[in-house]
């Protein structure tokens, strides 16, 4: 068990970050420390806009960072169950990125 | 075209194609109410309890593929439903439920019949929307059936704030063609080069199982799974969710698997070199303790939700997609390839499961037995009920031993005939199911097999069913008792019966239904189990329920022995293990 750090990209809707944070709780994860702020300087995302042919308005999407302390294993389960959720975009940890229907062997956020 | 809220979600759910909203009318869903009162396309079911409501519109949608609407007010009305959405959820069924919400500027006020359903129903839903502005509930309906629909389906929630639906605040509405949600795109095509692994692993394989699930149903997938095993001719088993999807009398399947599956499906499972799961989650009901689950066998899963591919088992080649897509591309190669699968490829293996089939296989001849001197076996009840319905009856059940039996002794031979709720096993399911199986096909026998527990937890739609003039047939299974905890009680705590019992409170089955208008029939005899249900399935313009005294003693077997067994790992009757 390692803490790990996960970057998540979601729309800034009412809502929104207590399905992420229910799901932590609703499976049995736990969350050490949280940060989510709207996105404003959207250069670094650039590619998402690119692969999923969506432009990003100002302060249309949120960027959440959340350290857990968990295994690969249930990492990767994780990163599964929240790229699930309907409002969130893309969702990374140091190994792996998930975009909406599109999986990377690599860290992209 | 300028509408106000109200009319908005109704004329919204015209447009759906919606044919029955199953509901319940209260204080902040009045003004919908009134917009239902004024159009003519589509019918409201008033039942009698707003978990009715949720598990008829869950029967309608497991029967027709089609998502089931529900209607409910505001605080009870909405927490009411809950359960019967989570039934939906865990079992993936599309549905959406329409709740109304006390007014936006009482929201947070604790106001009279307040409550936060958006944030009670959030662990239990695939997805759920607030309507924050009447303009915006064409796109919110739109996009919720979608979400319902596409992808692993599930129950999506709407919550209406009053003021939103009010008959005197017009605004334009235009119903979208499609749903456009950038943070949502399920999975699409399977990769090819999985396909072609999953065909080599075939090649390589002395000893393949399918073992296919609920997801295979849901995708519509039954004539392309007939297909894949027309060319590999390998055994099948099906999950309880999956019963149905490959045919209950083909020479290939197994029966059901898992807990209380058939021994020749757990041996093959645990003694298989290949695991083909197409639609399957391998839930704790199936796998026993996963570390020693199929211990030589590679593990292919198809499935549509990466979240359940290596969730509990690992998956060593994966494919993603729709279950119907995946099938098909990898028939398209078989097809070209079917000399290299001939008859007696897996023919040794075919062997060796008649053998275990031959000892320990379920006997369905208990029907037969005519001697007054013992007790109906509650199998040979079902397995009556089978004969006489001929195998072709939609059968919907509760939760419990009269379940297992249901699904191990009832042979379905089509997708969607047996709608029972296999991941949250909610008591009560059986008969609002059924109601909605019924106004879905009013031509085809419907039939619930219930027990004196369950039925007791859903059993105020008698009255509806009586409404709207329903005539399915209940076959309750009466074991004086709550069979299943008994059974466990027999089992692991040295027959201390604790809270299993009702004593001698029970109703009479036959006045109480009369009441309502319907026929009650009771079966205490062997000798007359034949008779007594051809008499009830020669009845069809009334509902028929039929009470059936079963022997009290008896149990589910086979039964996979917990904790730490494996599949191999059953008891085979009282006293007996493997």
């Amino acid at each position: 068990m390692i803490e790990r750090q996960l970057t998540l990209i979601m729309e800034n809707k009412p809502g929104a970050l207590a399905r992420v944070v229910g799901l932590f709780h609703q499976r049995g994860y736990n969350i050490d420390s949280l940060h989510v702020d709207p996105i404003t300087d959207f250069k670094p995302y650039e590619f998402i806009e690119r692969e999923l042919n969506i432009k990003f308005q100002k302060n249309e999407v949120s960027r959440l960072i959340i350290k857990t302390t968990v295994g690969d294993t249930l990492m990767r389960q994780i990163l599964r169950q929240i790229n699930k959720l309907i409002e969130v975009i893309a969702v990374s940890d140091n190994d792996n990125t998930y975009l909406k229907g599109i999986l990377r062997d690599e860290n992209l956020l | 075209m300028k509408l106000a809220g109200n009319d908005m979600l109704i004329q919204s759910l015209i447009n759906e194609g919606v044919e029955y909203i199953f509901g319940y009318p209260g204080g902040a869903a009045l003004h919908i109410y009134d917009a239902i009162f004024n159009q003519k396309e589509m019918q409201h079911i008033l039942v009698r309890h707003e978990q009715g409501a949720t598990h008829a519109a869950d029967g309608y949608a497991r029967a027709t593929g089609k998502p089931g609407v529900v209607m409910v007010t505001s605080g009870p009305g909405a927490t009411n439903a809950i359960t019967g959405i989570a039934t939906a959820f865990m079992d993936s069924i599309p549905m959406v439920v329409i709740s109304g919400q006390v007014q936006s500027h009482l929201i947070g006020t604790d106001a009279f019949q307040e409550t936060d359903m958006i944030g009670i129903s959030r662990p239990i839903v695939k997805h759920s929307f607030t309507v924050d502005h009447q303009s915006n509930i064409p796109r919110i309906v739109k996009e919720a059936f979608y979400v319902a629909t596409s992808g692993r389906q599930g129950p999506v929630v709407i919550d209406v704030p009053k003021d939103l639906t009010n008959p005197d605040d017009l605004f334009d509405f235009n119903y979208p063609d499609e749903a456009n949600i950038r943070s949502y795109n399920p999975p699409i095509k399977p990769e090819e080069n999985q396909i072609d692994r999953v065909i080599e692993a075939l090649k390589n394989s002395k000893r393949p199982v399918i073992y296919a699930g609920g997801g295979t149903i849901a995708s519509n997938a039954s004539n392309e799974l007939r297909e894949f095993n027309s060319y590999i001719k390998a055994p099948v088993t099906n999950t309880l969710m999956g019963l149905g999807v490959y045919p209950g009398t083909d020479k290939y399947f197994l029966g059901m698997l898992g807990m209380h599956g058939t021994y020749q499906a757990n041996m093959a499972m645990h003694n298989a070199d290949l695991i083909l799961a197409v639609g399957a989650r391998f839930d704790d009901r199936i796998t026993n303790t996963p570390e020693k689950f199929a211990p030589r066998a590679q593990i292919v899963h198809f499935d549509v939700d990466h979240s359940s591919v290596s969730k509990i088992i690992e998956a060593d080649i994966a494919v993603f997609g729709q279950v119907k897509d995946s099938l098909k591309s990898i028939n398209e190669k078989l097809k070209l390839e079917s000399s290299y699968f001939n008859k007696d490829r897996f023919s040794d293996w075919h062997n060796q499961i008649a053998n275990w089939k031959d000892a320990h296989g379920l006997n369905h001849d208990l029907y037969k037995n005519i001697d007054d001197k013992s007790p109906i076996l509650p199998q040979a009840a079902v397995q009556q009920i089978y004969q006489t319905s001929e195998g072709r009856a939609f059968v919907t059940s509760d939760v419990g031993q009269h379940q297992m039996f249901a699904a191990q002794y009832y042979h379905f031979d089509e997708p969607r005939k047996w709608i029972n709720s296999g991941g949250l096993g909610t008591m009560g399911f059986g008969l609002p199911s059924a109601m909605g199986v019924k106004l879905a096909y009013p031509d085809e026998e419907v039939i619930c097999i219930t027990g004196e527990g369950s039925i007791q937890m859903c059993i105020q739609e008698l009255s509806t069913c009586s409404q709207y003039k329903l005539p399915i047939k209940i076959f309750n299974i009466n074991n004086l008792a709550l069979g299943m905890v008994k059974q466990w009680q027999d089992m692991n705590y040295d027959g201390r019966h604790s809270s299993i019992s009702y004593e001698d409170s029970l109703p009479d089955f036959s006045k109480l239904v009369e009441s309502y208008g319907h026929v009650g029939i009771k079966i205490t005899k062997n000798s007359e189990l034949k008779q007594k249900i051809e008499e009830a399935f020669s009845i069809n313009d009334r509902l028929v329920f039929v009470d059936i005294y079963v022997d009290p003693s008896e149990h589910v077997y086979p039964m996979l022995v917990a904790p730490n067994g494996s599949l191999e790992n059953m008891w085979l009757s009282k006293g007996k293990k493997t």
